[in-house]
This record gives structure tokens, sequence and C-alpha cells, in this order.
């Protein structure tokens, strides 16, 4: 019965078929046809017979735009595309129609809720903007890695920066990114329930247990993180993350998640947690809560928070932060800039935008009107009459960058875990941070942290790859009981040969002629078949090479 | 009848002409584009675009011009959109396996090279000066320099020579404040954004070159004009960067120019690094440590979770499947709720609900019984939280599912058991689980790898936390695989954004997943069998 039912259906649906599929066809035809017909017209490139192919498709100023920005100019000179974020791109939005009316430029601003991300996505498509509004200077680190941001020279406007913001934006001595303002933590105080601002992290405790004890708050402070929000007690306590060469460098080798202070003040907070003084949960809304509420009297917190604590009618006090062991606490700085991207055809266009109308008082002034950051610019900062931004400026006097340097991205999250691991009574504070110090470091040295090697031209004959690897363990040096490094001898064929000290199997520490760090490689020669040895002093870094 | 159907089938014989015509048109023009598109995409370097292209549009001309593709029209563009949207991803996937792409090595090695390339530098005995852009009515530029050094002032055109020049000299205009002459006969003084809007100004060679003692000028920034050269020459054959200032040659290591010495030119590019990616992966400290539980929790998660969002989906099915269930419809639409608000929001929710000092549950807990479990911070309980949130989110779900199977298991089946004298939960076990089973045993599966892969619940809900005491990586208790990875590949966990290396742990995973859900599709077979005894 049901196999005929099926047959049954089957039959008719071919029939059916047959006859709908003449319209069928019809259909998907003309589907086809307008979508082709849409994908080619929406994609056609502008006739510019005179410039290169490559350049043609985005060059052609886009006419129906102009029309609608600036009914009464004709189309304008050329088009700056904007990426900014929530805050800036208002403001800039603002800005445009002046700059079209005294330039002809247009500006087309977008905006972008995770700035970076979009555009180290965008950027090597060739479909990134020419200038990046808003991005702090710890993140353009990755963007210039990647070679995607454009060498900057503000010329003679750079002396109206703030010196030290200026140098936020610089690598390798090169100025990638111009500032705007800058940001750093404080430290509030709730001045209903504490008359003068404490001065010392003992001050704040024996303020705040007294307060406890009247039963006027639940806790003595509110914390509202691990790592960044918690920096100023770390400093106080003499703690670092990275430490600088003589040069001023960051020095990635000198990581100071473990050192002394950091663990002293990881064993302060857990002392104060099982003392009830401090919540256990560091949640950044609910602890911000317990400040507005009136549940804690002290409160670190940074100038974004500035609204929500004003609105909660809370009164407050900004100060600088109180002072331990190792003197008075000092927050990390982060500097808002601007940055353009190297990818794009308009940078000299670009570059004269930020110089001629962006680094002018008036921008200036509008930037921070919208951002209520301290601004970057000198005159601007000058008439700064907020006197809570004014104490902002004043607690983050001593503040550190953030270090810049590809190595903190390996920071973050492990610090984090061992600050958590210590709250929650996992492990000791010298424990944990001593372990989430070595992940970072095993991170950042890469596997080869440590090794000692002499790469050179004669690495293929000692069982490397490829001649010139630092990695390559075959030629690896090893210590012996003098302190000295050793490795070989290595049976080499005759020719000259030239050879380099590395150290952690990359070239970012390397040592040449007299022991020069970057120096000249050394040269020896292989008269006949033979055997060479080498012994490294790491002492003088020099290198001697024995040839048999 | 038969003069009835002859007008027919001569219509519809015109019709089927009319559609050709049309075919051939909309394939015309559909080859055009298409054509133009390849075209685009392989000038532009994206050649597994093009190559993907150019099958599908083989595979449509295929079908719309043979008879015997004709069945195929109907799935044409399904089949287009799998091969773009599905097939080529994994393709792509793989591609990434073996290449360094990611922080550091994001360009593709043409665009690097245009880069490199475009790179100037100021040599030791090159001149620098401040400019001012002039322009001619038939936009020919000249350029009023000021050396930087000495003051002297010059005016320079392309393709001749650079003369010293001053204000007030015949054909200059008189200096404005800066010392700029205010015109100059033939052109206009354009302001720095004005010329700096031409694209080409800073390609323009200002002077002529070739001569002893002679060199050209570039514009370099808004501010500076200076007598640039060339710093890097690209050698195709032999693959090498030589610098022009110091004459160390660069090559291609791994994606980035590197010198024997150890210096490199930036940025990096992608470069194809073989097994590398894998090789590091099954070598690195994430997989000597924590992987191991962290493969058993993301086992056993996802089985916990299924199990129990079944097993409250369908006793709340079998609950109100009772005809005299009061207010059934309501309690039904309620139940329903969970399902229907996003998960993203549930989840962010839970997550407030259970903070172990601030949460409402938690408060409600120790004004009751005194005491309240840590969520986040115990590995335990935070596992536990997890699999409550999972139950939450999943059980409408189950409860659909199982409902609509419950009403086709025939009642004649529970009356012959009745007669028999079995109780309710025979009747349960003997005949609705294992009809139930069959219907939605797939289902299962699918929820269960659904699970295995679930990040957004993970994620969101904790982050993977609390973390594991000791570990090599940051790893949490409650981390799966995926999450694990992403926090490997893309998180502070490690060194940066790595789409190589994420792209090898994925195609791993896949391995996994796919493994699991073939020796679960065995399972089926057996309930099948189930089945057919029942």
């Amino acid at each position: 019965m049901i196999f005929n039912k099926h047959g049954i259906i089957a039959a008719n649906f071919k029939h059916t078929q047959k006859e709908k599929s003449m319209k069928k066809s019809v259909l998907f035809t003309a589907i086809f046809l307008i979508a082709t017909l849409v994908l080619g017209a929406c994609s056609q490139p502008a006739p510019a017979p005179t410039a290169a192919p490559t350049e043609a498709p985005t060059e052609a100023p886009k006419p129906t735009e102009a029309a609608t920005e600036a009914p009464t100019e004709a189309a304008p000179a050329a088009t700056l595309r904007i990426w900014a974020d929530d805050t800036r791109a208002p403001a800039l939005e603002k800005l445009a129609p002046a700059f079209l009316a005294e330039y002809n430029v247009a500006l087309n601003i977008e905006l972008k809720s995770s700035l970076r991300d979009d555009f180290q996505l965008a950027a090597p498509l060739g479909e990134g903007p020419d200038i990046l509004f808003g991005i702090p200077h710890d993140q353009v680190a990755s963007i210039v890695a990647n070679g995607l941001a454009a060498e900057l020279d503000l010329g003679e406007k750079a002396a109206q920066f703030v010196p030290s913001t200026l140098d936020a934006c610089k690598y390798d001595g090169k100025l990638y990114c111009m500032p705007y303002a800058t940001e750093n933590l404080a430290f509030f105080y709730n001045t209903d329930l504490v008359e003068t601002a404490p001065t010392t992290w003992d001050e704040v405790v024996e303020m705040g247990e007294a307060l406890k004890a009247e039963d006027k708050v639940d806790y003595i402070m509110a914390v509202t993180g691990t790592t960044y929000d918690l920096y100023p007690l770390y400093t106080a306590f003499g703690g670092y993350i990275f430490g600088k060469d003589a040069n001023g460098n960051w020095n990635d080798q000198d990581l100071g998640v473990d050192s002394e202070g950091m663990i002293a003040a990881a064993q302060w907070l857990k002392d104060q947690l099982d003392k009830g003084n401090i919540p256990a949960d560091w949640d950044w809304a609910n602890n911000h809560a317990l400040f507005e509420t009136g549940a804690a009297p002290f409160i670190m917190a940074g100038p974004w928070a500035l609204d929500r604590i004003r609105q909660s009618g809370i009164p407050y006090a900004i100060t600088n932060f109180p002072a331990g062991p190792a003197g008075e606490g000092y927050p990390f700085s982060g500097v808002q800039t601007v940055l353009i991207n190297e990818q794009s055809e308009n940078k000299l266009l670009a570059q004269a935008f930020l110089t001629e109308f962006v680094a002018t008082e008036d921008t200036m002034t509008e930037l921070y009107n919208v951002g209520q950051r301290p601004s970057a610019f000198i005159s601007v900062l000058e008439k700064l009459d907020d006197a809570d931004l004014i104490a902002f400026g004043k607690a983050g006097i001593n503040a550190t960058a953030m270090p810049a340097i590809p190595a903190m991205g390996s920071v973050w999250g492990n610090w984090d875990t061992s600050i958590l691991l210590v709250r929650d009574g996992k492990q000791d504070a010298k424990t944990a941070l001593k372990e989430g110090a070595e992940k970072i470091r095993a991170l950042i040295a890469n596997p080869a942290y440590g090794m000692v090697n002499v790469p050179g031209s004669y690495q293929d004959q000692a069982g490397c790859e490829a001649a010139w690897a630092p990695e390559c363990a075959a030629t690896q040096m090893s210590k012996n009981d003098e302190g000295l490094w050793v490795s070989g001898p290595f049976a080499l064929k005759a020719g000259e040969y030239e050879v380099k000290v590395a150290l952690d199997g990359n070239w970012t520490t390397n040592y040449g002629v007299d022991g020069e760090a970057n120096g000249d490689n050394y040269k020896f020669t292989l008269d006949a078949d033979g055997e060479v040895d080498f012994v490294y002093d790491e002492a003088t870094h020099l290198l001697t090479i024995n040839v048999k | 009848m038969a003069l009835a159907d002859k007008p027919k089938d001569a219509h519809s014989i015109a019709e089927s002409q009319l559609s050709k015509i049309i075919r051939v048109v909309f394939m015309i023009a559909f080859n055009a584009g298409a054509l133009w598109f390849i075209y685009q995409a392989y000038s532009k370097g994206f050649y597994q675009i093009a190559i993907l292209l150019g099958i599908i549009v083989v595979f449509f001309d295929v079908i719309f011009s043979l008879k015997k593709g004709y069945p195929f029209r109907w799935m044409a563009f399904g089949l287009a959109f799998m091969l773009v949207f599905v097939i080529y991803p994994i393709f792509f996937t793989l591609y990434i396996d073996f290449t360094n792409y990611g922080d550091g090595h994001l360009l593709t090695k043409e665009q690097a090279l245009v880069q490199i390339e475009n790179a100037t530098y100021l040599p030791a005995t090159g001149k620098s000066y401040d400019w001012t852009a002039f322009k001619s009515d038939n936009g020919e530029y000249a350029l009023w320099l000021t050396d930087r050094s000495t003051g002297e002032t010059f005016l320079a055109k392309p393709d001749e020579e650079i003369q010293a020049t001053k204000p007030g000299d015949p054909g200059v205009g008189e200096a404005d404040a800066k010392g700029v002459p205010q015109s100059i006969e033939g052109y206009t003084r354009l302001n720095t954004l004005l010329a700096a809007a031409d694209k080409q100004l800073p390609n323009i060679k200002f002077g002529l070159a070739g001569e002893e003692g002679l060199s050209t000028v570039q514009v370099r920034s808004p501010n500076e004009a200076a007598e640039l050269q060339i710093r890097y020459l690209y050698d195709k054959e032999a693959d090498t960067l030589t610098d022009q200032e110091t004459g160390r040659v660069y090559y291609d290591k791994e994606g980035i120019f590197t010198s024997t010495d150890g210096r490199t030119v930036q940025p990096g590019f992608r470069a194809n690094i073989g097994w590398k990616n894998f090789i590091n992966f099954f070598t690195s400290p994430a997989l000597r440590g924590p992987i191991v539980r962290i493969l058993i929790w993301n086992f056993i998660f996802p089985l916990i979770s299924v199990v129990s969002t079944f097993a409250l989906g369908v006793s709340i099915a079998i609950m109100y499947n009772e005809k005299d269930f009061p207010l059934k419809k309501l309690i039904r639409t309620l139940l329903l709720i969970p399902y229907t608000i996003p998960s993203v929001i549930t989840i962010l929710i839970w997550r407030g609900m259970l903070n172990s000092e601030f949460g409402v549950i938690n408060r409600i807990l120790n004004a009751v019984i005194g005491t309240a479990p840590r969520w986040t911070t115990e590995p335990i309980w935070a596992q536990i939280a997890v699999l409550i949130v999972n139950l939450w989110l999943g059980f409408p779900y189950m409860m659909l599912i199982t409902s609509g199977a419950l009403q086709s298991i025939p009642t004649d089946m529970y009356e012959a058991a009745t007669i028999d004298g079995a109780n309710s939960w025979q009747k349960f076990r003997s005949i609705t689980l294992p009809l139930l089973l069959v219907a939605v045993g797939p289902l299962l599966i699918a929820s269960y790898v659904f699970n295995f892969n679930n990040f957004g619940l993970i994620y969101l809900f904790i982050g993977g936390g609390p973390a594991i005491v000791g570990a090599s990586t940051q790893a949490g208790h409650t981390d799966i695989l995926i999450s694990y990875i992403y926090k490997l590949a893309f998180e502070s966990g490690g060194r940066g954004v790595q789409y190589g290396l994420a792209s090898a742990i994925s195609v791993v995973l896949f391995i996994l997943v796919g493994a699991m859900t073939l020796f679960q599709y065995r399972f089926t077979n057996m309930w099948e069998e189930v089945s057919e005894n029942a």
C-alpha cells in the first residue's frame, strides 16, 4: 500500500515539476541577471585612464556623498576616512563641516567599537581607514609591529605636546602616533566618612577599621580589579612589572611580577581579606557600587568612572595615592592617541589633517570637552580648570607609562591569575607570583630561553637545517666548570666562515667582534678540512674560535 | 482531448525557447561578471578566491547548459554558497595551519614588499627643507624650499634644476611672515592641506637628477621635503633585499627579511612554515600542562549537560502530557521563556546571581542556612554552576522535542502494558524511553557536539576559571578545549594573536569532534535496532 502511495506521489511530483520548471528557470534567470548587474555596477572601477590601475577604484571621489554633505560646494578635493570610538566620533562629526568648508576635504567618520581588532583585520586587506582615532598607546605597539602604522612627523607642532605623551608614541625612536589625552587612576575618599586623606596604607587600614568598628561601612576599601586597578598599591610596596635598561627602554628580561614588593602587596591584600576588610569579590561594577553607596570609604578609580561617581551623589575628594614601604604609590598612565594607516593612499593628507587641524587649540579643547581627560596639548592642559581632573593629574605625576612592548601581552592574564590564586587562598603569595612569573618568562623568552649559541655560516655542516640559525640546538653551547660556555668540536670543510654569538635562541641579544652588541661578524678560515670549537665568556661577551 | 492538448504543447515549446534565450543571455552576463570578479581577485593577489570563483562558474555553466545537469539547477545556489561559506573556509583553515599568519605576520608578502620598497632614507649628505607648494593652472607643481640648516631658499620644479631664489626676485612675490613668497608668477600658492590632498605629490621628484652634485627632492611629510633615496632594492631572483644605505643583505626567513647578523626589516609577512604550528602545539607547555584535565572535563561537561537537560525536559514533557494537568498551557509557555531569551543575556544574569559576594543566590543561602558555596573560586562549585546554567539554558529545547515525540507513541501500547500489570516506571522504562530515544537520539548527539564546543557559555559565564593551581599555562577548571585554545591563541595567556597556531589547533579539535560524532552515529544504529524490536 505505502509503496504504491509513494509511487503515485513521485509521479505527481514529476508531472508538476515539468510544468513549473519553465516558470522557475525564468525566475532564476531574472534573479541572476539582476544579481550580476547589481554586483557588476557596484564594483565597477571609476574610469581613470592616466592613473595606475590599482589606485583607480579608491581614488575616484564619491560624488553622491559629497552632494549630501555639502550641497553648495563642488565635489570635495579628497575624502579622509576616519574610524573613531563612540566618544570621539560625535566630536569629529561636529568638526567635519568646518573642515570641509575651510579645506574642501570631506571627513567620512565611521564609529567602531573595537578599533584595534577591526583595524588589524581590515587594514591588511586595503579596507582600513586613513586615520584611527582613539587608540590607547599600549595598543599601538602591535599595530606598529604588524606594519600598519605610518611614521609621523609633527614638525614644529611637536613642541606643543606634553613631552612624556610623545615618548609614549615612540617605537625605536620613531613617532607612530599623535597623543591627545592622558589618563590614570587616582585615590578617591568619601568626605562624609573621612576628614583628611590618608597618606599611608597603614592609615587607610586604621581609618577604615575605625569606621568599620562603628558600623559605618562594610569594608575599608573597594577593590575594582586585580592588576591595573591595584598597581598603585603594588608600587607603594615596591612592586613593578618591567624594569628599564640604561637607555630608559623597557627591559623584558627584568620581570617584576614576582618582585619582593609585589609579593608583599599581594600578602597585604590577602591579610586585609582575611580580616574582612576588603570584599572577596573584586568585580569592577560591584565594587564601584560599594563606594557609591558609602559601604566603602576608599576606592582607586580612573576618570572614566568620574561620571558615575558624580551621579551617585556621594561626597568625594580625589587625592594622591597613599605611601607604602617603598614610598608613595604611582599608577600606570595611558595615552590616548591618533594614528595613520600605513596602507592608506592619503598618508600625506592625513598627516596634514593631524598637524594643521587636530593639533590646534580649538580641536584639542573640543576633544577635551567630550573626553574629560587631561589633554596632551600643553596650551589646553594649562587651561584645565576642572578640580577633579587637576587632582588626577597630580596623582599621576609619577606615573609610569603602560609598557608598550609585545612582552606585555603575555603579562596581563598570568599576573591576574596569580593574584586571584592568592586572593582565593589557593596558594600563598610567594608561590603564586613566582609560578605566574615563570609562565610569563616562558612566553616572553620562548622555549630557547637561556640558550647560548654560535649561529653562523658553518651551521648547515654541524647538524642544523640551515646556516645562521640562532635557535638550532645542535650548535648550542654548554657551561663548563670554569664558567665558560663551550661548543664543538665541529667537523667542517675547508673554507671561509662567519659566526656570531646569540642568546636565548634569537637575534634580540647578539654579540660580534670585540664583544660588541649587534657588532660585526667574527670571521675564520679553514685551509683544509678540519675541526673548530668555540669558547664564549659571558662576562666579556668575547668569543674564542679554536681552529684545528 | 487531443485538440485541446495541442495548443498547450505549442505554447510550452514557445515558452521553453524564450527561456532558452533568457538563459543564454543570463549566462553570458553571469560569465562576464564572474570573469571580472576573478580578474579582480587575481590581480589583487587573492588566488584562492579566484580559483574558487572559477570552480563555481564552471559548475554553473555546466549545470545551466547541459540537460543532464537539470536537477542540479535547484541546488546550484545552495551548493555554491556551501562552497563559498563552508568548504572554502575549511580549506582556508587548512592552508593557514601551515603559515605563521598572526601578529607580526599579518600582511601578504606582496603588501610587505610594496611597503619596504617605498621606504626611503636621507643620505648623510642629503639636504632637508621646509616646503610650500605652488600649483599652475595646468596642474604643474612648484615647491618653495627653505634649507633647514642654512636658511637658503630655492624654487624647485619637476625636471628642472633647482634654482636658488629669494622673495622679491623677478616673477616671485614678496615674502610673508614665514619668509615664503605670497605669489609666484603663473602659479597659485597652496596651503599644506590642499597640497596634501593630491596623492601624487609625494611621488613627484623635483629637480634634476643624474648629474654630479644634483639630486631630486621629494615631499616626505607635511613639514619636510628632502633629497630622499630609495632604501631597499629587492632582487626577485634571489629573493633578497639590499639596504642601499648600509649595503646589508636581507634574506626571507620565515616571513621576515633577516640579515645574517640578525637584523630584520619590518614589516613581516605571511609565510609557509610547514608543520611548525603542529609541532609547536604538540611540544608546547600547553600540552604538557593541563590538557588531560581539560580533555576529561571537556567530555564530562557535555555528557552531564545532555543527560541533565534531557532528564528534566522529558520529565516536564511527560507531566504536561497528562490530560488533566492544571494550567498546562500557561506553564508550558512560561517554561519556554529560558529558550526564547538570548543566551548571552541569560548567562550574564546568572553570572550576577551566582556572584559569591554580592549575588542574590548566595545572599539568600547565607541568610537561610548560614553558608553558601563560592561559585566562582572553588573548582567543583564552578563546574556545578556551569552545569546549572547550562541546564537552565538547555531543558526547554529538550522539552520541546520530546513532547512532540511523546505524542507519536501509540497509546494502545500503554493500554496493553496496563493490562499486563506494568507500573508507571516499567511503562516509562520499556515503552516511553526506548521509543523516545529512537526519535530524539540524533538530536542528543547534536546537543552533545554543540556542548562539546560551547565556547559562549564557558567564556561568558566564568572565563574558564578558577585557575588550575600549578598549571604551566593559563588554564582554568571549567576550561574546555575551545576556550583554552582561545586563551592560548588570542588572549594575553599567549604571545599575541596567532591565527596560524589557532587554525592548527582547531584542525586537531575538528579531528577529535569528527571521530566522536562518527563513533556516536554507531550508537544511533544501535537505537534503530531497539526500535525494530519494539
